[in-house]
Formats: structure tokens, sequence, C-alpha cells
């Protein structure tokens, strides 16, 4: 019988030889001590990372907007849009998954503070949007109703869902065959890792493909000049984002590994086959999400062919750093080599300590002392 | 220091990262944070070894390296193309 889910287990345990999934739920949350000592370095740069979306000027796109020609205005705000829906996703969802099942502190602090910095872009998404249109609502409610976003958002939440449902079941019933409401359930632990597996390969996808053809698209205005505060937020996203994906990247191969938990590797090689599929499918309806993006026009540095042959590139690229062979031969190039210029970090500095934001200092105390400040003081 | 990529080889300058010696050279070779965390410009190490002056929060494979912030002691082998043997 497994050791059933609390939000704070009193048998005492040794954090340090418990599994990241599985074993017994985290109790106290130290980090004195630490199995893995990566996913406590992540929690620090995440940290070093903060920013908060007002601290970016975006006066400027509210103009450049309104002069954009109708298919450029239906590409940013489709493309704002996938981007609402993939940090929906994200801001709850690693939290209420994947939670419930960790056993050790430091990843579990990392899976909290990966989706509080989601939940941060989400925010953003306001603040772009509320600048641009007079109504948000016309932006954000589309996000259900448009059926192109709503078939992606079928495909990355399903895997989540599967996940939380069978591991609820699992969490009251245990392993075994149960009748429940006069159906017949199967539930076991070697299948509700696999649900874990390939949902981690699918969040993965996300972050490693889905999210990079957006930034592709916001950057691609930039380029031109245009909606430069919605690119300055972008990068700072997607400088979050490079850090989720190392993130996923480092549970999805030690899980491969097997050191951790001998049975998780053999979940890996079960899901082999699968999680190839995941990347196939996301790759394919990312190049048909690149046809609707397109559909009444391309613009300049960007069109449909040129972003699919992105989606291919970078998909292969994102294989191979989860140990699975790349599925397009040939697309061993980066179309869009301009992007690497805005992906890079060194330049963005938007710590509130760097810059003085003058919101971050509100209510705190000024520390600059001038000599004539003290021009009244006698000894 | 001696770098033999897959098209050709090439000296380290002085104060310069891997990553920039193979970009100056012509190389193939992909990028994001230039800092070590993100793992997008990481490639396979043939012979030789690198050393991280920081440990790298990206993950890497036993037989892989980051161009970015690795330092180069030794003459390494790399499996890096030209662009223009792409």
């Amino acid at each position: 019988m497994k050791m059933k889910y609390s939000t704070f287990s009193q048998a005492d345990n040794n954090q340090m030889g418990e599994p990241m999934f599985f074993g017994q739920p985290v109790n106290v949350a130290r980090y004195d001590q630490q199995k893995y000592p990566i996913f406590e370095k992540l929690i620090e740069k995440q940290l070093s990372f903060f920013w908060r979306p007002e601290e970016v000027d975006v006066s400027q796109d509210r103009i450049d907007f309104r002069n954009l020609p109708d298919h450029e205005k239906h590409i940013f705000l489709g493309n704002l849009k996938y981007q609402t829906l993939l940090d929906s996703i994200q801001g709850r969802s690693p939290n209420v998954a994947f939670l419930p099942l960790v056993s050790i502190p430091e990843l579990e602090t990392w899976i909290e503070t990966w989706s509080f910095s989601e939940t941060i872009h989400s925010r953003s998404y306001t603040h772009i949007i509320r600048n641009i249109v007079n109504d948000p609502a016309v932006v954000f409610d589309d996000i259900v109703r448009n059926r192109h976003i709503i078939e992606r958002a079928s495909d990355i939440s399903t895997y989540y869902d599967e996940l939380i449902q069978y591991a609820n079941l699992y969490n009251q019933f245990g392993e075994g065959t149960h009748q429940l409401n006069g159906e017949t359930i199967t539930i076991d632990l070697f299948e509700l890792k696999k649900k874990l597996y390939l949902c981690m390969m699918s969040v993965n996808v996300l972050e490693a493909i889905r999210f990079y053809v957006s930034f592709a698209c916001s950057f691609a205005f930039a380029e031109r000049r245009l909606m430069e505060g919605n690119a300055k937020i972008i990068r700072l996203i997607a400088r979050d984002e490079a850090l989720h994906l190392t993130g996923t990247q480092h549970i999805i191969n030690i899980m491969q590994e097997g050191d951790d938990d001998p049975q998780m590797a053999e979940v890996a090689r079960a899901c082999h086959e699968q999680s190839i599929e995941i990347f196939r499918h996301a790759a394919e309806q990312e190049k048909q999400w690149a046809e609707y993006l397109f559909k009444d026009g391309s613009m300049i540095g960007l069109n449909y062919s040129i972003l699919s042959q992105y989606v291919e590139y970078i998909t292969n690229l994102r294989m191979s750093a989860v140990g699975l062979e790349p599925i397009f031969p040939g697309a061993n190039q980066n179309p869009i080599p301009w992007i690497n210029a805005w992906l890079v970090s060194d330049n963005v500095q938007v710590a509130p300590q760097e810059v003085e934001v003058s919101s971050y200092l509100v209510g705190q105390i000024d520390s600059e002392v001038s000599l004539e400040d003290l021009g009244e003081f006698e000894l | 220091m001696q770098v033999i990529t897959r098209d050709t080889l090439f000296e380290l300058a002085e104060g310069e990262t891997l990553l920039e010696g193979l970009e100056r050279t012509g190389h193939h070779v992909e990028y994001q944070c230039r800092s070590g965390y993100c793992g997008a410009c990481r490639i396979k190490l043939k012979v030789g070894s690198v050393v991280y002056p920081k440990p790298p929060l990206a993950f890497v494979k036993r037989d892989e390296i980051l161009p970015c912030c690795c330092l180069v002691t030794e003459p390494i082998v790399i499996n890096v193309p030209l662009k223009s043997k792409l």
C-alpha cells in the first residue's frame, strides 16, 4: 500500500533517499541537504530573474498596433492569445499535477517557483493587451471560442488532466481493481508513472517548441522596430522559459537514467514511441497554427514556410536534448538566425534594484545622502 | 588552444570563449543564454576534456559540452560543422 498524500507527513524519513516522485510526500521544507542540488540552483536563478510587467513601458506599442495592416493585427493578436493560453495552463498545472506526487523538497520548491513565474507571464499579457485594445475582453474571450486555439489547448491539457485524475484515484484507492460508479477500473503504479513521464514530455514540448514558435512571431515585429515594448516583455519571458526548459530536461533525463527510480527508466523505455509521437504531433500542430496565423498574408521576415522550417529545426534540437532521435532529416539549419540575438539574455537588465524603477522604490527608504543634507549638523 | 571540428581546425584566441571562437570561424552553432543555463549551444565532444569555472545549470550528457561557458585547457575534437558545409 502506498503512502497517502499528506501536507505534512509525520513519518520520519531520509529525504536524501527518496525518489523525485512517488516516495513519501515531502514533510520538512529543508534545503541544507539536497539529493539534486540542480533544482536549488534553478530556484536561485529564477529568483534572480524576477521582474514585473509594469516595469516595461509599452505605450509606443499602442501607436504601432493602430498602424499595422489588418492581417498583421491578426498575427499579433493570434500570437498573443496563444501565449496567454500556454501560460494560463502553465501557471497552475505543474502545481496541481506534480506537487502531490513529488517527494524531495528542492524539486517541490522548484515546481512552485517555476509555476509562479508563469503567472507573471500571464499578468504581463494582460498588461500588453490592455494597452493595445480598448476592450481586452475581445482578445481574452476568443481564447476559448477560437477553434484553432482550442485544439492546441486540449492537446496540452489532456496529459495534465489524465495524470491528475489517475493520481487522484491512486491516492484515494491505491493499486488494484476497483468498482467505481458501476465501472471497473484498474489502478497501478507503473501506469501512473507512465502518465507522469508522458506529461513531463508534453510540458517539455510546450516549453521547448510551442513557446518558441510564438517568440519568433513576437520578435519578427520587433525586427522591424514595431511592438518593441511587447518584444521586451517577451525577452524576459523567453529567459524564464529557457530555465524552465532546463528544469524539465533535467527531470526527464534523471528519470531515463533510472538511478533515482529504476522503474522510471523502464517507464521511459516503454514510452519511447509515444514520446516521439508527442513531438511529431506538436510539430504538425504548430505548422497548422502558422498556416492560420498567416492566412490573410505574411509579414516581412516571417511566413508560413519559414516558420514551419523553424518548427522542424527546433523540434530536432529539442528531441536530441531528451535522448530522442530527431524526426526531420535535413532540418539542421536555423532559418531565422536573427531570433538568437533576441533570445540572448546578456543584455536583459531589469532587476528592479539595478534600473531604479519608481514603483519598486515606493515605500522604501531612499538611501542617497548628499553632503548638503548634513549641512546643519554640528558636533 | 587548438580546436578540431568536423570540417576544419582553428586556434582559440586569447580571452575568447569556445562559442565565440566557433562563431568567428564560421561554424554552425546554436545559442541562447550564453551563460550556461539554457543548454541551446550544447555540442558533442569527441576527444579531450574541458573545465567549467562555474558548473552550468543546463543539462549536459557525458559526451557533451557547453561552448558558451567551458574553458578549453587542452586540444579538443568536437563534432561541429561549418555553416558552409551544411
